[in-house]
């Protein structure tokens, strides 16, 4: 059976395909103004890392993400809630909270002992919190987000950052740099911020270990490092590319759909006979 | 798809629902008839009736933009229903009525008073009414004095007499109206319901928007027709209450019916909230009757100190009635009287066993993508082990 899952966020687009029981991931692609060529461009990386030559031979395909009700190839769509819970566990069945930091949203979600999302919290339509605001600070302190997500920028003597909102804590960051503010206590007060924000979504949604991190901002090492502090728990790294967490759920999705399927086609079939 | 359905009167309801102006309005005041607008729904419809005018529920439908309202609020925490509203009345779109009476049901609404009597926007008449802040016999006594108040500014405006007959005539239509509406709302309680959620915000929406004979004759003839359609059998969905404020057009319930869901009930301002009992049609005070049908048999406001209980029964009596596996609670942002209500809501709902999504929006649909994946998540986690 080969199935493929895509998961087509504000910022990036990824693609799975699962060959059986096999994962093979693609690549990121820079999500375009067009999420249908977004996914396209994504199944195409994706069908190639498979060594496979034609999306025909893909036999299901969910879609997920902001963009997909745009992917016009798929047999379905399901919300990215569900298809991160669906990879995150698939991955490691201990799972028990998932935090999801993507480019323009951030998401905590809580699992049951069989993988079932008991609840869920989002942040609402403004950008603290998200992958989007540590663009914007790292803009701002020139120093990328390679710099922000450094663990050598963690710094035990953090800039307390008030501000979440994207624009008046650019402000507020501006002061610090002009007072002379060393560059790791921005930076630790930057993610203690984040932290924080995100903490409470996790704690609304149902806090359990284990804890584990997906989305574009799983590498900023701050954020982890200041998400178990502000959690209290450590926060684990999935062995498969968290980024693509959305895209593996949907492909896994996919693989129980189309198997459910074909059962229910051999049961009509002998049914028939 | 339904089939059987003769008229064209849920057509009828989704055109006078779409707009402000519509057909039946502009007939009415074709025929030397006059209409008085109204805020909130504990705002007596039958004083208007008995009083010969049409009540006409302002509402914002089609608003895309609250600019020029912005100006007049002062304060920043006024939802954006009210907003929207203002700035309908601003841009003229309610010139065809005659007067308006505010309902002070909470305070963002009291504000459009305010700014309409300083704004440029000319009514003829213009009054307030306050909801009183707890139910009892003191504070129903006190709702009665002031709707005998406005029966008499009402009388001297316009130049008419409200008699204690007429008034009882009034209430025993708008039972009328009220009973077949709960009668087309209880289609909604099996499995395939013959009506959407859109369907029921037109049905109940047209209902503020047309004189009240002609609605009631609509409903009549609606209900006897969907009595006997048939619906094909759907695969099973999850079935869903909406409660909050003034929910007057489909956006939201449009979505949630296009991720899967059902929406079988709700628990708004301008629809299952206004469904509740019937007033008393014999009394020998009629004024006193629709004060303690608003103030005692139906505090539903949660503004009203006393509300908490009896929304919470509400809903929980309708979880069962309807088979609801889930609530959305919706609200605008800076509506802290719902937003304090559902909060209360969600916590005794979450002890009960029974989910519930909260939604705060702006009035215009705005943020859809983050509103579509939070309801199609909420879907699939009741549906859960479907997927």
């Amino acid at each position: 059976m080969v199935v493929a899952g895509i998961d087509i966020g504000s910022t990036t687009g990824k693609a799975v395909i699962m060959i059986d029981d096999k994962i093979i991931l693609g690549k990121i692609i820079m999500a375009s103004i067009k999420p249908a060529q977004t996914a396209r461009l994504a199944i195409e990386a994706a069908l190639e890392n498979a060594g496979l030559t034609a999306q025909d031979e893909l036999q299901y395909i969910v879609s997920t993400g902001y963009g997909r009700l745009k992917v016009d190839f798929g047999n379905e769509n399901i919300s990215e809630i569900s298809c991160h819970a669906k990879g995150a566990f698939h991955t490691d069945p201990e799972v028990r909270t998932i935090i999801d930091i993507g480019g323009q949203d951030c998401k905590a979600i809580s699992l049951s002992a069989k993988g079932a999302v008991l609840g869920f919290e989002m942040n609402e339509r403004c950008a603290a919190g998200t992958g989007r605001f540590f663009q914007v600070m790292a803009k701002v302190l020139a120093c990328g987000l390679e710099g922000i997500g450094s663990p050598g920028n963690i710094s035990p003597t953090a800039a307390t950052i008030s501000n979440q909102c994207s624009v008046f804590a650019e402000s507020e960051i501006i002061s610090l740099v002009n007072n002379d503010v060393p560059l790791p206590d921005i930076i630790t007060g930057i993610n203690r911020a984040v932290a924080s924000r995100v903490s409470g979504l996790v704690r609304r949604a149902g806090l359990a270990d284990k804890v584990v991190i997906t989305g574009g901002c799983y590498g900023n090492e701050g954020l982890v490092n200041a998400l178990e502090q502000a959690l209290g728990l450590k926060v684990n790294r999935l062995p498969v590319n968290p980024q693509f967490m959305g895209a593996l759920g949907a492909a896994v999705f996919a693989m129980e759909k189309f198997r459910a399927k074909t059962t229910e086609t051999q049961i009509n079939m002998e049914g028939a006979k | 798809m339904r089939s059987g359905l003769k008229s064209d009167i849920f057509e009828k309801f989704a055109a006078l629902a779409g707009s402000i102006s519509n057909s039946e309005l502009e007939g009415w005041k074709q025929q030397g008839g006059k209409v008085i607008g109204y805020t909130c729904s504990f705002v007596p419809e039958e004083l208007f009736v008995a009083a010969g005018l049409m009540p006409f529920r302002i509402r914002a439908t089609g608003s895309l933009s609250a600019g020029r309202a912005d100006d007049y609020f002062e304060a920043a925490n006024i939802c954006s229903l009210v907003r929207h509203c203002f700035n309908k009345i601003l841009t003229g779109e309610y010139e065809f009525i005659d007067g308006c009476v505010i309902g002070g049901g909470c305070d963002a609404n009291r504000h459009i008073l305010d700014n309409w009597e300083k704004s440029e926007a000319r009514i003829p008449f213009l009054h307030r009414i306050f909801f009183p802040h707890s139910s009892g016999i003191l504070m129903a006594q006190n709702f009665r004095n002031q709707l005998e108040n406005l029966k008499q500014l009402l009388e001297e405006h316009f130049g008419l007499k409200i008699t204690d007959d007429k008034l009882r005539d009034a209430i025993v239509l708008c039972n009328e109206i009220r009973d077949l509406q709960k009668a087309i709302y209880a289609l909604r309680k099996v499995d395939n319901p013959p009506i959407t959620a859109s369907e029921t915000i037109a049905l109940v929406v047209a209902g503020y928007s047309m004189p009240k004979e002609a609605y009631k004759a609509d409903l009549t003839q609606l209900l006897e027709e969907l009595r006997c359609v048939t619906v094909p059998e759907n695969k099973k969905t999850v079935r869903l209450m909406v409660v909050g404020p003034g929910h007057d057009e489909p956006t939201l319930c449009d979505i949630i019916e296009t991720m899967g869901g059902t929406v079988v009930t709700d628990l708004t301002c301008y629809g299952g909230k206004t469904l509740f009992g019937s007033v008393r049609e014999a009394d020998p005070d009629p004024l006193q009757a629709l004060a303690d049908y608003q103030v005692i048999d139906r505090p539903l406001c949660p503004k009203n100190l006393d509300a908490h209980p009896i929304i919470n029964r509400e809903v929980m009596d309708k979880i069962k009635e309807y088979r609801v596996d889930g609530i959305i609670g919706q609200s605008y942002l800076c509506c802290e009287t719902w937003g304090g209500e559902l909060f209360l809501l969600q916590k005794e709902l979450k002890e009960a066993g029974i989910p519930m999504l909260r939604i705060e929006r702006e009035y215009t649909s705005d943020s859809l993508g983050q509103v579509q994946t939070r309801v199609q998540a909420f879907i699939e986690t009741i549906s859960g082990g479907l997927l």
